[in-house]
């Protein structure tokens, strides 16, 4: 610290016009750069406000980031169930159509085209966006599903979907051929039909029977539980009187076999002679019942058998298996294992809302859900239906063939029509529509407030350049002023006259 | 013989014509020299012992206004002292950086938002993750630049100050010098006038560095105090001591009490050997030493605190887990277990009751181990409603609880890690909850909470050590932790059995909640707040009003500058108009000196003229 070599009077000239030029250097930076000031204290006072307003600009990007991400996610989800759901109805129109020509597979046109657009879903669902699997729920680094051919055969020890159908296949039907009912005679006048192990999940479950035939007896459900006893007593029944036998097959359809009294002969399909007397017309009509039982157990309950069989499959975690083998006379379904059947959805499940595994904010208030699982009902319906559908064979040289592929085509049109009360593919994509508007609504305000937080930014961080530049030409003038006076002062001095 | 009386008178007008000359000819030579105080002779009429009367110069007169002097000198302190602390202040700005650009602590910080919104949103991307890590990376690294360059500024600081006080003893040795010399000569000769204007020189120097207070005494000789009172230089000059640190870390702190201290304070030495400490009795308070003094020990300190603030609040929310305490029933006893596992150092349980007299009590238990550091002041938490109660957890835990709370009517009992806390049997007093606030130390074991920013590597649990509270100076020593650099996956994962799907959001949106909405109490030594309503708000808020405040304090401090400048100027003008050379004025008194000077000479050769005739006559 020293006195500087120059006197008071030249410190405060050099002050004044120091200042004038520090301004002056000021005034050129705020122009060049258009910014007020490089430091926060030169801002004024606003610079705290300045502070939360680019926090919040910044924020803005990367909510829009997040927008733009989340919004490509949402349209490639969006087709692939756009794509699910019209595979959907093409093999609902397929399994409408009555051609009922099987190819040397055993298998109608429609089943063809379904194995086909089975594996159209499955791509469809295996679709990435950006390297992220939008059906695995949490785990998006994995692949929803395996493979079409892993879930029809199985992958070495570990069984598919085909193995599943042909062992259920074989424990609803049973080794008679019955689906698991027995008929018998106890008396000549009277036939039972009973449930070969009551309680066991396999078969066809006697629902109801309901007879107007005269004279003779009939117990059984709903009014007491099975078996059925169908007792002609002493006299004939009538003819035209009838007796109807409900069956629950395995997925729940419930299909009848009604037959009538008829004094015909030969008797008309689904009829029974009366015969001479009420033994005689007990031992036509067993006869005729088992017919018909056995014709039902080999078409309708082999396709119901078949749907259950890919419910069971597609619908549990590991997948219920029969409980075998012997197959024929299994009465109970286990869990299968990871290493003996085969468990086609590889994602995450955690058993919570699938939308919920997906969940981004887009405002500091607003998080949109977007997540998805192949396993959710509605795509899993699908799913297995596609499968049942390319999965079952009839060969053509079968008598029950056609009675199969038709009751299969009933099922499948009538698993992928539209039903309510259940999720649908539809009520997915409504999600999804609904977190995409949440999203564009909150680009939309962002837009707007980006737009009012950067025009306040712009105030305090910013300078009026038509400002600056006046300012900038008072200070040269000033400047220029005090220079002139200066030295005329200078030049002033008594020095000069003596 | 009236003649030779004339003649005497003329010769003595010359006489003094040449003084008044060769005192011009020096004021006009030292028009620019500063400090130069104008000079004029002291002539006076002397008789000749009859008629008339000859001129004696008896000396030489300083033209200087004593109380402008002393004002000036009262504006230099002040003015110093302002440019000192506008310039540290100015360059303190600079450490923060440019506002909207990229360099500054905002900036990394809000990149750091954006980049965990990202991750938030693709949580299975790498690129998310690393980018994730990335900016926490750069956000630490800027911190603790940010914090280094503050440190050095303390640094500069105290260097300058051991300037400041060379310059200042060599100050206070002339003087007394040149006290000595005058108290020799004592005659108002110019030498005498020249060695004043030496001496105000060298008082003018330390009236930069320091507020004094000159009293003048008999014989030309000066005392010089500190305004405070302190005496500088008398007939002898006071010896003034400091040390330099020479690097100044954030935990170097100065304290009153030098055992404590780890940085230098100045003392002051009389020939007597008596010594005072001016820092720590506050003895300097203006000029550049004051401005060095503050800004080492306060405003840098404080611009350091609130770095470590804003780094304490970050690792904090991200690695603290609250667990409720579990209500508890022993006989007529009730209150809350506590499990005391995991609880590092500076982790805290929270107990609430009511006590006899019917008052709601918060308290905080702070686990400490190194009982050197007890007891802990309330201010160890940044809650202004709570009690701390530090205890030492490699000593007995319940006697120690049981001293501090057991008159309140409170019973402690440990089984394993439990803590259980009971109300005495019997006693009014009521615990109403307990819970428990844990740093979360490992990566993957179910907890959402993760120690990503680490103090050097290990967790930050907001410690109390006799070296200090473990958050002083972390903003220097803030890393990412090196695990989740070595895997960024560790964002994202939070659990390994079983495995986080990599779509699992929920880490990720942990730590973004934490940081852009979660609230919190900072500390009222960042200045930011009061001990009784200390600032509450998110860690933007915070970094908000941290900016705020510095940037007023250099906006304020160069105002300050700019005025105290325009005072001092006006003053040194003022000065000028008295005590300065002016061309013009000297330039007249020239012309006025030619003329007398002539006139002199003219009676002596009219005086000669008159001898010659006498002389002829004769």
């Amino acid at each position: 610290m020293s006195i500087n070599g120059v006197g008071y009077r030249n410190a405060y000239l050099n002050y004044s016009t120091l200042n004038i030029k520090r301004q002056m250097d000021t005034l050129l930076n705020q122009l060049s750069s258009g910014k007020v000031s490089d430091t926060y204290a030169g801002q004024g006072v606003d610079r705290g406000f300045a502070v939360s307003l680019r926090a919040q600009l910044s924020l803005y990007e990367a909510f829009a980031s997040t927008a733009t991400n989340v919004n490509t996610r949402i349209s490639v989800a969006n087709l692939s169930l756009q794509g699910v759901d019209d595979i959907s109805t093409q093999l609902r129109a397929a399994a409408n159509n009555t051609d009922l020509t099987v190819n040397i597979y055993g298998q109608t046109n429609g089943q063809v085209n379904a194995r086909g657009a089975f594996e159209d879903a499955l791509a469809l669902l295996n679709t990435q966006a950006g390297g992220r699997y939008l059906f695995s729920g949490r785990a998006t680094d994995t692949p929803p599903t395996v493979s079409a051919d892993v879930i029809f055969n199985g992958d070495g020890a570990k069984a598919g979907l085909n193995q599943l159908i042909n062992e259920r296949r074989q424990a609803d039907v049973g080794a008679s051929g019955l689906g698991r009912v027995t008929i018998a005679m106890p008396t000549t006048t009277s036939i039972t039909l009973s449930e070969d192990v009551p309680g066991s999940v396999f078969g066809m479950k006697l629902s109801g029977v309901n007879s107007n035939l005269s004279g003779a007896t009939v117990i059984g459900p709903p009014t007491s539980p099975q078996p059925i006893s169908i007792d002609f007593g002493t006299t004939n029944p009538q003819n035209g009187e009838k007796i109807t036998i409900a069956f629950t097959l395995p997925d729940g359809t419930i299909e009848n076999i009604t037959l009538t009294a008829t004094t015909d002969n030969p008797p008309p399909p689904n009829s029974f002679d009366i015969g001479a007397d009420s033994a005689e017309t007990a031992a036509n009509f067993n006869d005729k019942l088992t017919g018909a039982v056995r014709d039902l157990a080999n078409t309708k309950l082999v396709a119901a058998s078949a749907m259950q069989a890919s419910e069971e499959f597609f619908g549990s975690v590991p997948p219920m298996r029969v409980d075998g083998p012997p197959f024929d006379t299994a009465t109970a379904l286990r869990a299968g294992t990871p290493d003996d059947s085969v468990i086609w959805y590889t994602g995450e499940d955690a058993g919570d809302s699938a939308r919920g595994t997906a969940t981004v904010k887009v405002d500091n208030s607003i998080s949109v859900s977007y997540g998805a699982r192949a396993n959710e009902d509605a795509i899993r319906l699908q799913l297995q239906t596609f499968a049942v559908y390319a999965a079952v064979t009839a060969p053509a040289t079968d008598p029950n063939a056609r009675g199969q592929l038709a009751a299969l085509n009933d099922r499948v049109a009538l698993a992928l029509a539209p039903k309510t009360g259940s999720q649908s593919i539809q009520n997915i994509q409504a999600d999804f529509a609904g977190a995409q508007l949440a999203v564009k609504a909150a680009g939309d305000r962002h837009t707007q407030a980006k737009a009012m937080a950067q025009s306040m930014l712009d105030k305090i961080e910013g300078v009026n350049q038509e400002e600056v530049v006046a300012k900038f030409l008072a200070l040269q003038t000033s400047l220029t002023a005090s220079f002139q006076v200066t030295s005329m002062l200078a030049q002033n001095t008594l020095t000069r006259y003596i | 013989m009236s003649l030779s009386q004339a003649l005497f008178s003329a010769m003595s007008g010359l006489r003094a014509n040449q003084s008044a000359m060769s005192l011009l000819s020096s004021n006009i030579a030292n028009t620019e020299t500063p400090g130069y105080v104008r000079k004029t002779v002291n002539q006076v009429a002397t008789s000749n012992g009859g008629i008339g009367s000859g001129v004696l110069v008896v000396g030489v007169n300083r033209e200087l206004d004593q109380y402008v002097q002393g004002q000036l000198r009262v504006e230099m302190a002040g003015a110093s002292y302002a440019n000192t602390k506008a310039a540290f202040l100015d360059s303190l700005q600079g450490i923060y950086g440019n506002p909207g650009s990229a360099g500054t602590i905002e900036a990394s910080f809000n990149n750091f938002i954006a980049a965990l919104q990202g991750l938030s949103t693709s949580s299975d991307s790498a690129s998310a993750r690393i980018a994730a890590v990335n900016s926490a990376q750069i956000l630490a690294q800027q911190l603790s630049a940010s914090s280094q360059d503050i440190q050095t500024l303390r640094s500069n600081a105290d260097s300058a100050i051991n300037d400041s006080v060379m310059i200042a003893n060599n100050a206070m040795k002339q003087i007394a010098d040149i006290n000595g010399q005058l108290r020799r000569g004592g005659a108002s000769d110019g030498a005498t006038a020249e060695l004043l204007d030496q001496r105000d020189r060298y008082i003018d120097q330390l009236a930069q560095l320091m507020d004094i207070k000159v009293v003048a005494n008999e014989g030309n000789q000066v005392t010089v105090f500190t305004s405070s009172g302190v005496q500088l230089v008398g007939t002898q000059a006071a010896v003034l001591t400091f040390n330099s640190a020479g690097t100044v870390a954030p935990d170097a702190q100065w304290d009153p009490d030098p055992a404590k201290s780890s940085l230098s304070s100045i003392t002051i030495q009389y020939p007597n050997t008596s010594t005072i400490d001016l820092v720590a009795s506050h003895a300097i308070r203006s000029g550049k030493i004051a401005a060095l003094l503050e800004l080492r020990d306060n405003t840098l300190v404080q611009a350091q605190a609130q770095l470590d603030q804003l780094a304490a609040m970050m690792a904090s929310a991200l690695s603290d887990k609250t667990m409720a305490g579990t209500p508890v029933s022993t006989g007529t006893q009730d209150g809350f277990d506590v499990d005391l596992a995991g609880m590092l150092s500076g982790n805290i349980v929270h107990l609430t009751f009511t006590d006899g007299a019917n008052q709601k009590q918060n308290i905080s238990i702070i686990r400490v181990d190194d009982p050197s550091v007890l007891p802990l002041p309330n201010s160890a938490t940044n809650d202004p409603n709570d009690r701390v109660i530090g205890i030492d957890f490699s000593g007995d835990v319940i006697a120690q609880l049981t001293a501090a709370l057991g008159s309140e009517g409170l019973e402690f009992s440990i089984s394993g890690s439990t803590l259980s806390i009971l109300n005495a049997a019997g006693g009014p007093a009521v615990v109403n909850g307990a819970s428990v606030t844990t740093t979360v130390s490992t990566l993957t074991n179910g907890d959402v909470q993760l120690p990503l920013f680490t103090d050097g590597g290990r967790p930050y649990s907001g410690a109390f050590t006799a070296n200090g509270p473990q958050q002083l100076g972390l903003a220097a020593r803030i890393m990412v932790n090196p695990a989740i650099v070595n895997d960024p996956g560790l964002m994202v994962i939070y659990n390994t059995s079983p495995l986080t799907p990599s779509g699992d959001t929920e880490r990720p949106d942990f730590i973004l909640k934490q940081l852009t909405s979660g609230l919190y109490t900072y500390s009222p030594a960042t200045g930011i707040g009061s001990n009784s309503a200390p600032f509450k708000g998110t860690l933007l808020t915070y970094t908000q009003q941290m900016m705020s405040m510095q940037g007023d304090a250099a906006m304020s401090a160069m105002q300050l500058a700019t005025g105290q400048n325009v005072v001092l100027n006006a003053l040194q003008q003022k000065m000028e108009a008295t005590a300065g050379v002016d061309i013009d004025r000297e330039m007249a008194h020239l012309l006025a000196l030619q003329n007398a000077y002539a006139a002199n000479a003219r009676v002596m050769a009219s005086i000669k003229d008159m001898y010659d005739m006498l002389m002829r006559v004769v």
